[in-house]
């Protein structure tokens, strides 16, 4: 084996920097979740103690974390099915060149550049003006599309740049009909990229505040909830809080990991070849 | 039937994207009093947008916020990914390490910005640390509720969105150029100018725009770390928003989204995003 | 609380936490999304002419004779001196149940029963300060540079800055509460000059923020609520809320009813607004240092050492603790600022919306942005 070079531990030590530098704050508030009950938000420590996650499932003075969660699993799981299908069908309609696409393919970059504040102002205005009620399944559904969508699009656009389109007119020339080589040949082979698509789409939206804000209505999501909390919260119940949601995105991800895994791991003795062309 | 495959995006985009902006350029023209904003057409929102030195002091310092978290996340994001894609030696090893990269991005980024505060105050983590260690006598003031503080968590929070593209074009980038570089007597630094970054460039446009809009839209990262001391063009509109006066938070939207437009407009000359993903 | 609610009503009620800004822009532009808010008066006199609230019969409330005079003529006691602002008495009756504008005196219609209110003052950690401090000018004293902080919530901030400017002698007001656009572009200069020559830590928005502050010793002089101290306190840091010449600036919350309630829903609501003021509330809010709108009916709800503390402002006969159980003062110790009729007679002015708000939040961005 070749020796490492000066500058791969150079840059070995910068690396090792900046995951610091990414995981300081969170081992922060994991130290800072273990305060005693007397404990504050900031340093110093007053002993360590479970008091804060068992106070996260007692009831609150203000708020509903809970109910907050459920909301945001449940925007999330709509916002991840709608984004998957919509990106997979604009993924398919941009394979060709179709009257607007350009101009389509502009107001997609659009959504994804344009400061969240003004989709939620605007949404929250619009809704205001027809006199509709703004909830988190209507008004907040439509404003965190506008988010995951575009992300959604430019990874189908990544799958489809590399898709390779013998297989398709395989099919056609077998007699598959359009939307038979599309369920057949085209989902499977672009499914693993889905999954991919799908977790962003879950995360993006779990995670998503500022195009919420003014167009959750009543019910807070999670980060708007987390968000009122640092307004009506003094005790290290957020940082319990932040401790578990990193603790339920490591588990949501290693789920995957895991899903992942097991699927290959089936193809693999199966001996289908589909997915390969990713 | 291409239509007919983009027709749900495009209904979604016109409803929550199109719409919404004529609205907002519509009741910027709008005149409100305490409690309600009436139809009109006035201009008195942008003449007072326009005539307030404010206004372009606050236009100002969120463009240099911009600026300098592009060039930190750039230098970080570009140095990380590059050591990630071009020294590490096994894909496996990549992945791993890409995704240790990840993972903090998972969490809640309200949480992660203000896990900030008691690292950073008068008597957190660093100024106890730095005391101990005798390097400082008093606790540094400036690292809390200043710009260095506001730079920090933008940098922390977006650094990712510079990494991602640019390790994803440098994943991209053919080993048999490198080889090709190295055995026509390049330096390693050579290289890296000559063949690595020009290749490299349609990733850090992608990121650029990305910090570029991130920044330039925020509206509470600046507001938790200066301590409120400190306005960007997001805060003014959060709080003219708060105190629901709709129409000229409006108007310094309308302003807000033609800047970010027209820098997005002049970036994207330089990559084309649909071919380089 | 909920569970209190549904224990002795048998509904369930459904809190939505919000700071005030946002309170505000709920009740005024949509009505739909509570039933009941809970509101400043000074935020209802914004939130009334948008009709997303109704007025109440205060025949229904059991309790509205023993209603302190502060919500009904304005006068604590006969002789008391009606403070400037927005008194909660001026913006606490219209003429019928359809009324949009305010009368001048009781009616019988009701916009908001008063809840919940208090004085409010300057927060003190005298452990850093070391001596005594009496006065509103302190908070821009040099000593305290970079040690400061005030309330970013431009309606009440304002009143703080002119408490400030005024005992400093720099402005005399004709109304602190209505201030005309040479008073406020004054106070503005003031801070903005104070804020460029580094007094200020940080500007707090919300409750946390301003305990954070004081807790972690990044501020030692700051405008603050009475129960910011109370949770600084609780975690054994020492935290005054420091009386001072001047006076008090104070606020007064109540519950609106959205304009949307009627039949049964309505019912409800009173019945809820009954059991606010019949005693247990009241309590509760008295022991955190609030005063309830029918301090008679609280008394049953609390011991005698916590009425005396709390409403009397007695020596403590023994240790008094805080609702959830943390310990707030020893034996001996008395209440700063004294008793119920101190310091509520102290007030030198309500929170406020001016005439010229508007122009004042357009200043107010400015000193923010300054």
């Amino acid at each position: 084996m070749e020796r490492r070079s000066r500058s791969f531990y150079i840059l070995a030590a910068f690396f090792t920097l900046f995951v610091l530098f990414l995981y300081g704050p969170i081992v922060t508030i994991g130290i800072l979740s273990f305060q005693s009950p007397q404990g504050g938000l900031t340093f110093p420590m007053n002993g360590f103690s479970l008091h804060w996650f068992r106070d996260l499932f007692q009831e609150q003075a203000v708020g509903d974390i809970w109910g907050a969660f459920r909301r945001s699993f449940a925007l999330g799981l709509m916002v991840m099915v709608t984004t998957v299908i919509v990106s997979v069908m604009a993924g398919l309609a941009f394979r060709k060149r179709f009257w607007g696409s350009g101009l389509l393919f502009y107001a997609a970059i659009t959504s994804l550049v344009i400061p969240s504040i003004l989709i939620s102002l605007g949404v929250g205005l619009i809704f205001n003006q027809l006199g509709f009620k703004i909830h988190w399944a209507t008004s907040g559904f439509g404003a965190q599309l506008t988010w995951t969508l575009p992300f959604g699009l430019l990874i189908m656009f990544a799958v489809f740049n590399r898709f390779d389109k013998s297989f398709e007119e395989a099919a056609r020339d077998q007699g598959a009909t359009a939307w038979q080589t599309i369920r057949y040949v085209v989902l499977p082979i672009i499914a693993p990229s889905l999954i991919g698509v799908a977790l962003f789409g879950f995360t993006l939206s779990y995670d998503e505040f500022a195009r919420t804000l003014l167009t959750a209505g009543s019910y807070n999501t999670l980060p708007l909830e987390i968000f009122g909390m640092t307004t009506n919260v003094t005790t290290p119940v957020i940082y319990a809080l932040g401790t578990l949601t990193t603790a339920f995105s490591f588990a949501i991800i290693a789920a995957f990991l895991l899903g992942v895994w097991i699927v290959g791991k089936r193809r693999a003795r199966h001996g289908s070849d589909a997915g390969k062309g990713v | 039937m291409g239509w007919l495959q983009a027709a749900p995006l495009a209904l979604i985009l016109l409803a929550f994207l199109i719409a919404p902006i004529v609205m907002i350029v519509i009741v910027s023209f709008w005149g409100a009093t305490e409690f309600s904003i009436f139809p009109a057409f006035q201009f008195d929102n942008y003449e007072f947008l326009f005539s307030s030195p404010v206004t372009y002091r606050v236009f100002g310092a969120t463009l240099k916020y911009a600026f300098i978290t592009w060039a930190l996340t750039l230098a970080i994001g570009f140095t990380t990914a590059y050591f990630l894609a071009f020294h590490v030696r096994s894909l496996t090893m990549q992945i791993a390490l890409f995704l240790v990269c990840t993972i903090p991005f998972w969490t809640s980024n309200i949480i992660r910005m203000i896990s900030w505060i008691p690292f950073l105050g008068r008597n957190g983590i660093a100024n106890q640390t730095l005391i101990s260690w005798g390097v400082i006598d008093e606790p540094l003031e400036w690292l809390l509720y200043s710009d260095f503080s506001v730079i920090l968590a933008f940098v922390h929070l977006y650094t990712l969105f510079m990494v991602v593209p640019i390790f994803n074009t440098m994943m991209r980038i053919d080993k048999s150029l490198l080889e090709a570089a190295r055995d026509n007597g390049a330096s390693g630094f050579q290289t890296l100018v000559h063949v690595i970054i020009p290749l490299t460039k349609p990733g850090i446009m992608i990121g650029t725009i990305f910090v570029f809009t991130l920044v330039m839209g925020d509206f509470i990262t600046v507001r938790f770390m200066s301590g409120s001391q400190r306005a960007n063009v997001g805060r003014l509109i959060s709080n003219d928003i708060g105190l629901m006066q709709y129409p000229s938070a409006a108007a310094t939207a309308v302003v807000l989204l033609c800047t970010v437009l027209i820098v997005i407009a002049i970036l994207l000359r330089f990559v084309n995003i649909r071919k380089e993903l | 609380m909920a569970n209190k609610v549904k224990e002795d009503l048998g509904f369930t009620l459904e809190m939505t936490a919000l700071d005030s800004d946002s309170v505000t822009q709920r009740a005024a532009t949509q009505p739909d999304s509570f039933d009941i808010a809970d509101i400043e008066y000074w935020i209802c006199k914004k939130v009334w002419p948008t009709g997303n609230l109704q007025a109440m019969d205060t025949s229904k409330i059991a309790n509205y004779d023993k209603i302190v005079g502060i919500f009904r003529n304005g006068k604590l006691t006969p002789e008391s001196v009606i403070a400037q602002g927005t008194a909660p008495h001026t913006v606490g009756f219209v003429d019928g149940p359809g009324g949009t504008s305010f009368a001048s005196e009781e009616t019988g219609w009701m916009t908001l029963i008063p809840t919940i209110y208090n004085a409010d003052t300057l927060g003190i950690r005298p452990d850093l300060i070391g001596r005594p401090i009496e006065s509103w000018t302190e908070l821009l004293n040099p000593e305290f540079k970079g040690k400061a902080s005030i309330l970013d919530i431009s309606s009440i901030g304002i009143m703080d800055m002119a408490m400030v400017c005024e005992a400093m002698g720099e402005i005399q007001y004709g109304d602190k509460g209505n201030m005309t656009k040479e008073e406020i572009d004054k106070t503005i200069g003031i801070f903005t000059e104070a804020k460029r020559n580094g007094q200020f830590r940080a500007f707090w928005k919300t409750f946390d923020e301003s305990v954070n502050l004081m807790a972690s010793g990044e501020v030692v002089i700051q405008s603050m609520w009475s129960p910011a101290i109370t949770a600084v306190k609780s975690r054994g840091i020492p935290c005054v809320y420091q009386p001072l010449k001047e006076g008090y600036r104070s606020w007064g919350g109540g519950i609106g009813l959205s304009s949307s309630l009627s039949g049964m829903e309505l019912d409800a609501a009173y019945e809820y607004i009954n059991w606010y003021l019949s005693g247990w509330v009241g309590g509760y809010l008295m022991r955190q240092g609030y005063y309830s709108a029918v301090p008679e009916t609280s008394k049953d709800f609390m011991s005698e050492n916590e009425w005396g503390y709390w409403f009397e402002g007695k020596e403590a006969t023994d240790i008094i603790t805080s609702p959830t159980g943390d310990t707030l003062a020893q034996a001996g110790e008395t209440r700063d600022g004294g008793s119920f009729y101190d310091r509520m007679g102290a007030v030198a002015c309500w929170n406020a919306v001016m005439d010229e708000n508007q122009y004042m939040v357009r200043k107010w961005n400015e000193f923010i942005a300054a």
